[in-house]
């Protein structure tokens, strides 16, 4: 049994890559993502960590783009560019931790509402409408001042407040599969609850479930860019969001630096954007109803 | 250029409203001063506002029995014109000026004084900003209309320094010990505060401004400034700009960024005044309640005098003043900065030397260790807290630069951003070992004095341990006696010396390491405004002095008028502050927000209808 | 946030599918029971949480302030009284203008009060012009899918819709406020009017409306990123209907009646996505408003962030929730008493 459906899910899997290898759209955001990727992994490595001491910075305060500091100094005579290329670690290792929480909750929520009659799939309905209908932003800000400014704070804050989208997804697709034939037929054989879940509805929405974690991936970073600008973040860290609210408070605007300003929204953009792009392709490849154009 | 064209085109425009952007000519526009600060005033109470741009108002509200002296701080005559300290120094003796009056015509008498300082014995919130000014006065007389006569428990050199504001009891006695919790002292629409003080307040509209007038009764002679308005910016980048368009004549607690895009600028002057504030690096020498019981976690090693030195010694404050404070303060040494320069003490003797700092650590018994921290004689390694403060952005950068110097010199520390109230709490309770924070120091030292002594530190209530004043925990007894000894001296000389003493063994014991005295930075528009004084003269702020030195002298430039220049500032529809009619903070916006609503709502009624009209006629049309 | 979901999924919610029946009133008596709970439960989440706050509010107030410890401790003693009592003593009025701001020391209902029209102003302005432009560039590039103006449309939307709000506001300023790359700066940096002016007047508006031109702008940008992309998702949905009813044998005279019909249908799901997306709106008011120093709720958020000020922020998280709850509940029974699965 498990060979043969090893074997299909590979074939599956592979059909799925020539599929998304011709969506153009969704190559240009793998593409994008990848040398974001790399950069992440390639700084400890390339750069040397005195780039974010402050107490070695050695370039004027506010210094627009030269040879020697492409894109400018910060406010402490830092290179904005080195201090980009470590923003990555932390931008993409914030969202991708929160995402996972995200998923994780929201996929377990989801497939339980989904699937359990009753009281308990009530009261999971009437939680996940709670967070979806609060305002995100609001409720961020208040969860994130009473845990306090840190990386991992920030993560947990993300997580609890994105889960409920993909909650309302996964349970209506879980009730759509649990209407299907076979699902019956193995509930009639005898198939317990955890059985069902796991084995028959979980493969089933997995696909949607990944779609759907790209394009919250993308939600979760322009979240963590936010909270990170409104000071929640940890300050020491230089998150994208976390130098634009450097950038802010130490008056870049006023200063016209807009080299301080418009490469972190750069950044936060390109990649927000190849999340989403490869999101909607890969929901293009998995979604049967294929309704959008 | 092309921005005044623009301007020019748009004012054109609008000045065919019919209600003309400017007045048709006045007699004489009205000479209008106006202020930018940071940060709104909580209150016009003066028992209940505690931000510092609160007690400005106060104080060009309400004068008081002394002032300080804008030369060197000593104290002058305010209300009272001359005061006296009995032989034994148990009463102090006020006359005041004669022909005193309020601004509503009342007289102003000693009644009023016994009045506000009764209320304040007496009274429970009331003590809440003054309650160690009377600390030591048992009982207030008036002996005549123009005198009065104060007894304390003992010799008391704050009694020169009370900065007490001096109510009108016929407006005050209308509001109880209840009521003064939530009273807002604000006129109503079109009156004015009754007060005392160089300007009176007019009007306040929240998180907006603040509008004063002179007052023509004031005893030191009417400002020749007619209208003083303060306008509350909420980041120094717009305050920047403000000034540079001409929406504000005076700039005050400018960040080190904005600051230097204004030097140079046509018709502004910027000002670093020398200021009594400074930051410090504390630490924790042992947590303990007032009877010495132990609390809190702090590690041991920072109870060691040595690795606090070397701590000291690692830091470059210098180049703390150079990359936070973009240059504009001083590297800080003792703990009552040097505006103050009879009280201030410089021993000189922990300058910044990392190689210094790594012997002393090794001779103490702290051996590098193999991943580059050093551990101590107890077999811990120098891994310590540092807490600093969120929401303040120098806080956070002084954090990493304080971790940076650390880490040369082998000690490991970990930055902890916590908000305000939050590490207040977190001193209190011990649970710290190091933190960044900073201090304003009053003419008077007593206070910053007292909070190194063994009393000021936390205490218990029902279970639970509050912070008092002390943050470092510090407890000598030499300290101790010093102290005693200076709060009840009342010549000048001989407690100058007492108080050098003490700050020089905060100093050698390093209880902190004070890292800077910041420049308080300040521009104005010198193409307009003319007679600012400096407090101390020639080197201290301008504004937020104590005192209102500046606002009596300040005169406009140009003979003509000295509100907006309109060619200055290219906003089409500015006027001069003239006529403006008091109105309440709802009906400005209001007015444009209930146009913007109706559009709204017409639009949203619209479409509703069109869906249902389209709705029943696709109905007719599938009827098959 | 899940709005970006539903653009890619394209699916109707099934917790909302109205029903068709003459009960309509009972309906809509539960759905607004139903938002009543929301928002308790948001008085009740408001408490708790805070509850976790380390620390003592009052502590502020004492640091560097002329006070003995007995003052402060019996100033404590007044405010510390039971838990049981103090949550009673909120529930049954998180309204209560006796509660103060920590920061302002003013009533935090009367601080909203005060700041709530600007926001209003602003937002509206922004919605209304955003729902116009976005809802016509939604039509015309779900009109034909994969042509030009669709794929150059989609494209911008999709890059407004990735970037965040503030940066936007941040750019615009430097480059129109503060001048950059050789264009002047016209707009002013900040505020909602130029001080002195008053602003009753017509000549006020026009200041007024000076200062709301940048930060209207960027909101208008975010905005309407979301409707177009929501209206052209949903134009394209509801042709595919449209086409596979009339492959059921119909003339060339349904073409005409596909456009009558397409575009209205396609524009009641819109326009109730419009007033579920308050959520999304409030969230873009809060950063816009702090770049722009904006006199509104955004910045009061942001001001009150400082210190913490917890009485203050748990007004404003109530406020927006209500806001919001409200804007659901608005576009729930618009669906019931519009809604196009209702043919006879």
């Amino acid at each position: 049994m498990t060979t043969i459906a090893g074997q299909r899910r590979r074939l599956a899997l592979s059909r799925f890559w020539t599929q998304f290898r011709h969506d153009r759209a969704g190559m240009t955001g793998l593409i994008i993502l990848g040398i974001f990727i790399l950069t992440a992994i390639l700084a400890p490595i390339l750069i040397s960590p005195d780039a974010l001491d402050v107490t070695q910075a050695e370039g004027d305060r506010f210094d627009p783009p030269s040879l020697a500091y492409p894109l400018g100094t910060d406010e402490s005579g830092r290179s904005i560019l080195l201090l980009l290329a470590w923003g990555t670690r932390i931008s993409l290792t914030v969202g991708l931790a929160a995402t996972i929480i995200s998923m994780v909750i929201g996929t377990a929520v989801g497939i339980m509402a989904g699937h359990f009659r009753g009281v308990g799939s009530h009261a999971l309905v009437g939680v996940t409408d709670w967070f979806l209908v609060i305002p995100f932003l609001p409720l961020a800000i208040v969860l994130a001042t009473v845990l306090g400014p840190s990386t991992l704070n920030l993560i947990i804050v993300i997580g609890i407040t994105s889960w409920a989208g993909t909650a309302r997804l996964i349970r209506a697709q879980t009730m759509s599969i649990e209407g299907r034939p076979y699902i019956e037929r193995s509930r009639a054989l005898g198939a317990g609850n955890w059985h069902q879940m796991t084995r028959h509805v979980l493969p089933n929405v997995f696909p949607l479930v990944l779609a759907n974690t790209t394009l919250t991936v993308a939600i979760v970073i322009l979240s963590e860019t936010t909270l990170s600008f409104l000071g929640l973040g940890d300050p020491l860290a230089p998150s994208w969001g976390a130098i634009l609210d450097r950038a802010f408070s130490t008056g870049a605007v006023s200063q016209g630096a807009w080299w301080y300003v418009l490469p972190p929204g750069i950044c936060v953009v390109l990649v927000v954007l190849a999340f989403t792009l490869v999101g909607r392709a890969m929901e293009r490849i998995v979604d049967p109803r294929g309704s959008t154009a | 250029m092309i921005r005044r064209m623009i301007a020019a085109v748009a004012a054109a425009t609008v000045a065919l409203a019919p209600a003309a952007a400017i007045s048709p000519a006045q007699a004489a526009d009205p000479v209008v001063f106006t202020v930018g600060m940071l940060n709104d005033i909580d209150s016009l109470n003066p028992f209940t506002g505690i931000l510092a741009e609160s007690y400005e108002m106060f104080q060009l509200q309400y004068a008081t029995l002394l002032s300080s002296s804008a030369t060197d701080f000593t104290p002058a005559p305010g209300l009272a014109e001359s005061w006296e300290e009995s032989a034994d120094g148990s009463t102090w003796t006020y006359t005041l000026r004669p022909d005193l009056v309020w601004s509503d015509g009342t007289p102003l008498t000693a009644n009023d004084v016994v009045y506000t300082f009764n209320r304040i014995l007496d009274g429970r919130y009331e003590q809440r900003n003054y309650g160690s000014y009377v600390r030591n006065i048992t009982s207030v007389e008036a002996t005549d209309d123009r005198t009065v006569v104060m007894t304390v428990a003992a010799p008391s050199p704050i009694m020169e320094r009370l900065a007490v504001y001096i109510l009108p009891e016929h407006v005050w006695s209308g509001v109880d010990a209840k009521a003064v919790k939530s009273f807002a002292n604000e006129p109503e629409a079109g009156q004015t505060l009754v007060g005392s003080g160089p300007f009176l307040v007019t009007e306040r509209r929240s998180g907006q401004f603040i509008r004063m007038v002179a007052n023509d009764t004031y005893f030191n002679g009417r400002p020749a400034v007619d209208e003083l308005v303060f306008r509350v910016y909420n980041n120094p980048d717009a305050l920047g700009q403000a000034l540079i368009k001409g929406e504000v004549d005076f700039a005050s607690g400018l960040t080190a960024d904005v600051f230097s895009t204004l030097e140079g600028k046509e018709g502004i002057t910027t000002y670093a005044g020398g200021y009594s504030g400074f930051n410090e690096l504390a630490f924790n020498m042992g947590a303990a309640l007032t009877d010495g019981t132990p609390i809190g976690d702090g590690n041991p090693h920072m109870q060691d005098q040595q690795v606090r030195l070397a701590i000291s010694h690692a830091i470059d404050r210098q180049q703390l003043v150079d990359r936070i404070l973009d240059g504009y303060g001083t590297p800080g040494s003792t703990v009552i900065p040097p505006v103050y320069p009879t009280l201030h003490v410089d021993p000189g003797t922990q300058s910044y030397d990392p190689a210094l700092a790594n012997q002393i650590l090794d001779d103490a018994g702290y051996a590098m260790g193999p991943d580059g921290v050093r551990v101590g004689p107890d077999g811990e390694p120098m891994r310590y807290r540092l807490f600093v403060r969120s929401d303040s952005d120098t806080s956070v950068r002084s954090g990493e630069f304080f971790k940076n110097y650390m880490a040369a010199v082998g000690i490991e520390a970990e930055i902890k951003p916590v908000d305000e109230n939050a590490l207040f709490e977190i001193i209190g309770r011990g649970e710290f070992d190091m933190f960044e924070w900073g201090w304003v120091v009053e003419p008077d030292p007593d206070y910053q004095l007292s909070t190194f002594t063994c009393g000021k530190r936390s205490y218990e209530d029902g279970g639970e341990i509050y912070a008092d004043l002390s943050d470092s925990f510090f407890c000598d007894e030499e300290y101790d006696r010093l102290y005693s000894a200076q709060a009840v001296e009342t010549d000048q000389t001989a407690r100058a010396a007492l108080v050098q003493q003490m700050q020089t063994i905060i100093y050698d014991q390093v209880a902190y390491v004070v890292t800077y005295y910041y420049d308080n930075l300040e521009a104005f528009r010198s193409d307009r405004f003319t007679g600012f004084v400096g407090q101390p003269e020639g080197t201290g702020s301008l504004l937020f002095q104590y005192g209102t030195h500046s606002y009596e002298a300040v005169e406009p430039i140009s003979a003509d008028d000295g509100g907006t220049d309109p060619t200055s500032s290219p906003s089409p529809g500015a006027t001069t502050a003239a006529e403006e009619p008091a109105e309440t903070a709802q009906s400005s916006s209001s007015t444009g927000l209930i146009i913007g609503l109706i559009v709204a709502a017409l639009v949203i009624i619209g479409l509703v209808v069109l869906l249902v009209r389209m709705r029943s006629k696709s109905a007719a049309d599938t009827k098959e | 946030m899940s709005l970006l979901q539903e653009v890619a999924v394209g699916e109707p919610d099934p917790i909302r599918t109205p029903r068709v029946s003459g009960s309509t009133l009972r309906v809509v008596v539960s759905k607004v029971v139903r938002a009543i709970i929301t928002l308790a439960f948001v008085v009740v989440f408001n408490f708790f949480l805070f509850r976790m706050l380390p620390g003592d509010p009052i502590g502020l107030y004492t640091r560097g302030r002329n006070q003995d410890a007995e003052q402060i401790a019996q100033l404590r003693r007044d405010l510390n009284k039971p838990l049981w009592e103090q949550f009673i003593t909120y529930i049954s009025n998180p309204f209560d203008p006796g509660i103060d701001s920590t920061r302002f020391s003013r009533p935090v209902w009367e601080l909203i009060g005060e700041r709530i029209w600007p926001t209003i102003l602003l937002l509206g302005t922004a919605i209304v012009l955003a729902s116009i432009i976005g809802i016509w560039l939604g039509i015309r590039a779900g009109w034909k899918p994969g042509g030009r103006f669709d794929k150059v449309s989609t494209g911008t939307t999709l890059t407004l819709y990735s970037m965040p709000e503030f940066w936007l506001g941040m750019m615009l300023l430097i480059v129109f406020g503060v001048g950059a790359f050789g264009i002047p700066g016209f707009f002013p940096v900040g505020g909602i009017s130029t001080p002195g002016v008053d602003t009753s007047s017509p000549a006020g508006w026009l200041n007024v409306l000076w200062h709301l031109v940048l930060p209207c702008t960027t909101l208008l940008l975010i905005y309407l990123a979301d409707y177009a992309l929501v209206m052209r998702a949903s134009l394209i949905d509801e042709r595919k209907q449209e086409y596979l009813m009339l492959a059921r044998a119909k003339g060339l005279r349904d073409a005409m009646v596909r456009k009558k019909h397409a575009v209205p249908n396609a524009l009641l799901p819109t326009i109730t996505l419009i007033f579920l997306s308050l959520g999304f709106v409030v969230t873009g008011a809060i950063t816009v408003e702090t770049v722009y120093s904006w006199p509104g709720l955004g910045l009061l958020t942001y001001e009150a962030l400082r210190g913490p000020d917890i009485p203050l922020l748990q007004a404003v998280f109530l406020v927006f929730s209500i806001a919001v709850v409200g804007a659901n509940l608005i576009a729930e029974l618009l669906y019931i008493v519009i809604d196009p699965r209702v043919r006879q």
